[in-house]
């Protein structure tokens, strides 16, 4: 995971947060991980092909969830409903799509995958071989933390990221 | 979700399952779900970015994906160690660029992600917006269950080489 593919989500993260949350984001400790991840109450995973390619995931509790949603959308969210998720799942979207932005800016273009919203705590989430960056958000309102599994795509690869394999012929 | 999405998963799925496990397989009942995905033992996500936008989620119980794993290493093993849960994300990635590949060919292009490897029951999964089509497969060691979160996207496919023309997300 090259570092220099953290700053964008960073960047992107905090003033996301500030402009639709009006929210302060102090930026803790970076970490890297070999191993898999334990997921918090809530889980937003997008994922990037193009130039860099890989995962993103964004954890938060319910409570960050709830209180981030509320402040989006500026009513108050007591429940984690389909609006709620809906909510949290876009704040996740608006975030990777500023930070594909600011890495295109650098050189580097990605495409964006929709978002996935996994809600249950304690499932093992591997990104397999790519080691992941996790860099905790701390707000008033509790932490996010963004975990990048990211890689500069080899050029030339991207048409072949599958192992071709032999296919029987299904005509005979 | 398009239907003429899915006939390219249920091909590269057969034709991949059968190359690599050597198992018969049939295709179980479709069914399209709105409401979000509960967890079983073993997920894979991959995503498309194309003209196909969206997810598709692999699922398995831990006593198939052992079962697949181990024919796959043809190797006798009693738990998804490591490398045996590579070997199942290997097996969905192999599955969907086999997909992407007869997709494309139907005029749809698209680029897959890499897969993200998930263990744990009984988590909810939401694809939002977008509904599943939820395909299964049996085969003689158990299901594989293939949902489908796709719809018609209108993103030039951005390649590895340099070549670039993105259409973002409006944000």
């Amino acid at each position: 995971m090259n570092v220099k593919f953290l700053n964008p989500f960073v960047e992107a993260a905090s003033e996301v947060l500030e402009t639709e949350c009006s929210i302060k984001v102090m930026r803790g400790n970076l970490t890297l991980h070999k191993s898999a991840m334990t997921t918090d109450d809530v889980t937003v995973l997008i994922n990037l092909v193009g130039q860099v390619q890989g995962v993103v995931l964004y954890g938060l509790s319910d409570k960050t969830g709830l209180a981030l949603v509320s402040r989006v959308m500026g009513q108050e969210f007591t429940e984690f409903d389909n609006l709620a998720q809906s909510g949290v799942a876009e704040l996740g979207n608006v975030i990777s799509g500023q930070a594909t932005v600011r890495l295109s800016r650098a050189g580097y273009s990605a495409n964006i995958s929709p978002p996935t919203l996994i809600h249950g705590r304690g499932v093992t989430i591997s990104t397999l071989d790519f080691a992941r960056v996790v860099v905790p958000l701390t707000t008033e309102v509790g932490d996010v933390t963004v975990h990048l599994a990211l890689r500069e795509a080899i050029p030339g690869t991207q048409d072949a990221h599958f192992v071709p394999i032999m296919v029987p012929d299904q005509s005979t | 979700m398009n239907v003429k999405f899915l006939n390219p998963f249920v091909e590269a799925a057969f034709q991949v399952l059968q190359a690599e496990t050597r198992l018969s397989i049939s295709r179980g009942e479709l069914n399209l779900d709105k409401d979000p995905y509960t967890t079983d033992d073993i997920t894979v996500i991959i995503s498309l970015v194309g003209q196909v936008m969206g997810n598709v989620i692999y699922s398995f119980n831990n006593q198939t994906a052992i079962a697949l794993a181990g024919r796959m290493m043809e190797e006798d093993i009693n738990s998804l160690s490591a490398l045996a849960q590579s070997s199942i994300a290997e097996l969905t990635n192999v599955i969907t660029g086999r997909a992407s590949v007869l997709l494309s060919q139907a005029g749809f292009e698209c680029v897959i992600s890499p897969p993200t490897f998930l263990m744990g029951k009984g988590a909810v999964i939401s694809t939002l917006d977008y509904a599943r089509l939820v395909v299964p497969l049996n085969t003689d060691v158990g299901s594989l269950i293939i949902h489908l979160a796709l719809r018609e996207g209108n993103q030039k496919v951005v390649s590895a080489g340099g070549v670039v023309a993105a259409n973002r997300f409006t944000i």
